[in-house]
């Protein structure tokens, strides 16, 4: 692939980054500046996103600062949803940020002036959290991968806990404490990885020993002992980040209990920026037969993974911890196509795989950011209730919420005719392929359970009018500036659904370089 | 080119202050133990800068984040909380013969089965084969800390003490390269570290401890 020198990836991570510095002092002067600016940043990464995906789908390899940062096909896929997603949040920020039941669960923790500051910071921070996504997908060197996506925890960890009282700093314990400890195996992994490398880097214009590209040249000369040990390191760090199970039980809480449009972010987009790092580490090592066993140990991690986080998601009462686990259960999908992309190395069936996982990677940010908005709309729509069998009868009250809801769910569980039954059936005809049988029964098995769980929810939650508090209290759909974001997205999971093709151009060249078949 | 005997002494006293930070009940003098440890590591760097002076920026920027940003805030937190620690999944002395444990199994295994570890060959002599078995045990002895204590401020200590035994491994496996400096002190965790205590502080207020075991809000 040609590497064509561009500032565009520059770009990309250096006007989030700048409109993140002025948000906290812009918003404290004036307090509408603040979703204006998140709006501006997210959308401006967006544009410059999609430019990089016309380059990526006309072969090109666009590569700033001296390939210190590298975009290709892999990586435009990933800025892509993660600037789409953060578009679509930073749109129903202005509606939810100002919805009273969450100024008043925020003041109530802390004060008039103490609100101003922290809505202040969210937008801020908000900005950071994108910037640290985009740096860690474009980033071409493993020690600044580690930094940013430890700075992506940064960033986020007092977004987490942005009520602060109990719940929420609970929550934010366990996620900047579990990520860091579960990052730092990563970067023992970088570092062994960079001392592998170090006799055969050569200084002027030779092998660098911190370029991701350059490491992939020398990586056959690492004794496999070595590498499998930095490639284990590898799967806890940034497996932990990703909420693979067993590295999973920050997830449900710190997804639960942030702002709906964190939660969105962070489900829809965060853990997929580090399944990115996971597979971008990996691909140091790909070509190199011997590590085909470590395709199959992912695989057997994404089908644990898949079966907990179904199994966990039908025990939730809580909604956003429903989601939650179903993320760890959708995680493990993605996973299972990283994994059988890695077995099939070099082949179609490798090919299929990292197709099947890069698409249902795209699909779960679609409809999970969905879900988390439809989610968010109701909880504040119902004074904070968010208990399944405390809500009730809302379909006839939040109808547009409703609809959107059940379009996500279905997505979600691989229902047809919606974008997530075809990256199911491509993860399964892959997996049949590659003939790991009992992995495409634990995988159809999930979505067996998650559509069980996404219909009790769904029951519960808007027909069940028994039980439910909305009988009692005035409820009105989500006003538009919510609605529209949740339409977009809802409506993209229903377009994919019925015109898979028209994502093909982004999927393939992204399998491409996942599974390295050229 | 090295002093081997310094970097070997200043690297096992590295274990002697793990030790003392996680088994010391008393946060303040844990603290210290962590300082003197950070202390220990700019000076294993400064040995190291001998043959690449680029590494005095990274001791510079280590003695200013660990020994001194890291401690002034473990200490101020610790202030707000009292210096007593929650009392431990373990008892002392139990604890203490485990941490032996845990030491010598870490340190015997990496130390003899080095090859299975070590990515050069260099790294599997001398000096720099301790420093490997001393940065396993100290990474094994953070761990522990995390996963035994009760109190949130110690397992902050844990997570400094893995941050250090990556450190040193970092600095003994590739000490003459240029970019280990650059790699050195863009890994620092201090930020984190200053936001998990904020975190850690704003708990406190809430529930009026610091016992991890008191988080009992969220389950499963």
């Amino acid at each position: 692939m040609p590497e064509v020198p561009s500032l565009l990836p520059l770009a990309i991570c250096v006007v989030p980054a700048v409109l993140a510095i002025l948000a906290y002092p812009l918003a404290r002067l004036s307090r509408p500046l603040g979703p204006v600016l998140n709006l501006l940043g997210a959308g401006a990464a967006l544009v410059l996103s999609v430019l990089l995906m016309v380059h990526a789908v006309q072969g090109r390899v666009l590569v700033s600062l001296s390939r210190e940062l590298r975009a290709d096909a892999l990586s435009a896929l990933l800025v892509l949803a993660i600037s789409g997603v953060a578009l679509a949040t930073a749109i129903y920020a202005f509606p939810y940020m100002r919805l009273q039941p969450l100024l008043d669960r925020v003041s109530h923790a802390a004060g008039e002036d103490v609100t101003r500051r922290r809505l202040a910071g969210f937008y801020a921070l908000s900005l950071a959290f994108l910037t640290t996504m985009l740096w860690a997908c474009l980033t071409n060197n493993i020690i600044m991968l580690y930094v940013a996506v430890e700075a992506s925890t940064i960033a986020s960890g007092l977004l987490v806990a942005f009520y602060w009282d109990r719940r929420s700093l609970e929550a934010a314990y366990k996620y900047l404490l579990l990520l860091t400890v579960g990052i730092a195996f990563a970067l023992f992994g970088c570092v062994l990885l960079y001392a592998s490398a170090a006799p055969y880097i050569s200084g002027e214009g030779g092998v660098r020993g911190m370029l991701i590209t350059d490491l992939a040249q020398v990586a056959v000369h690492i004794r496999p002992g070595i590498a499998l040990l930095i490639i284990s390191f590898f799967i806890v760090g940034f497996g932990t980040k990703a909420g693979i199970a067993p590295f999973h039980p920050w997830l449900p809480d710190a997804h639960a209990e942030a702002p709906s449009t964190i939660s969105a972010l962070l489900s829809g987009v965060m853990i997929k920026m580090a399944i990115y790092a996971l597979a971008r580490t990996l691909l140091i090592f790909f070509p190199v037969a011997a590590y085909s066993p470590v395709s199959l140990f992912l695989i057997v991690l994404a089908a644990f993974t898949m079966l907990l986080g179904g199994v966990m998601c039908l025990a939730q009462d809580d909604l956003k911890r429903m989601l939650a686990y179903s993320s760890v259960s959708q995680i493990g999908y993605i996973v299972l196509g990283i994994g059988l992309a890695g077995v099939g190395f070099g082949h179609s069936a490798g090919y299929l795989g990292g197709y099947g996982g890069l698409f249902h990677l795209l699909n779960h940010a679609l409809c999970k950011a969905t879900l988390f908005l439809a989610v968010g709309a109701i909880i504040y729509c119902m004074a904070g209730t968010r208990r399944m069998s405390e809500l009730g009868g809302l379909a006839r009250r939040m109808p547009v919420t409703a609809v959107m809801f059940f379009i996500a769910a279905f997505a979600i569980s691989g229902m047809p005719p919606f974008n997530g039954f075809w990256s199911k059936l491509t993860l399964y005809l892959a997996a049949a392929k590659a003939e790991l049988w009992w992995a495409l029964a634990i995988a159809v098995l999930t979505s067996v359970l998650t559509l069980i769980a996404f219909i009790r929810a769904g029951y519960l939650v808007f027909w069940n009018d028994g039980n439910g508090q909305a009988n009692e209290i005035e409820v009105r759909d989500a006003p538009l500036a919510m609605a529209i974001p949740m339409g977009i997205l809802a409506a993209l999971c229903v377009v994919i659904g019925l015109y898979p093709q028209l994502v093909h151009p982004l999927l393939d060249p992204a399998a491409r370089v996942l599974a390295s078949v050229f | 080119m090295y002093n081997v005997r310094l970097i070997e002494t200043l690297s096992l006293i590295m274990i002697v202050t793990s030790m003392a930070a996680v088994e010391s009940q008393n946060l303040k003098r844990a603290t210290t133990a962590y300082c003197i440890q950070a202390l220990l590591i700019c000076g294993l760097i400064l040995t190291f800068a001998v043959g690449n002076p680029a590494l005095y920026a990274w001791a510079a920027v280590a003695l200013v984040t660990k020994a001194v940003i890291t401690p002034w805030l473990l200490l101020h937190y610790i202030g707000k909380t009292g210096e007593k620690e929650v009392r431990a999944i373990i008892g002392f002395g139990p604890s203490v013969l485990l941490v032996s444990a845990v030491l010598i199994a870490s340190y015997g295994l990496t130390h003899r089965y080095v090859h299975f570890l070590a990515p050069t060959v260099q790294a599997t002599e001398g000096a720099f084969r301790t420093n490997l078995a001393v940065s396993m045990t100290v990474f094994a002895l953070g761990l522990y800390a995390i996963l035994s204590r009760r109190d949130a401020i110690k397992t902050v200590i844990g997570l400094c003490l893995l941050e250090n035994a990556i450190h040193l491994s970092l600095v003994s496996l590739a000490p003459e390269l240029r970019e280990t400096a650059l790699v050195g002190i863009a890994t620092e965790v201090v930020i984190t570290v200053a936001m998990l205590l904020y975190v850690i502080a704003g708990i406190r207020e809430q529930i009026g401890t610091t016992d991890t075991f008191e988080m009992s809000e969220l389950h499963w």
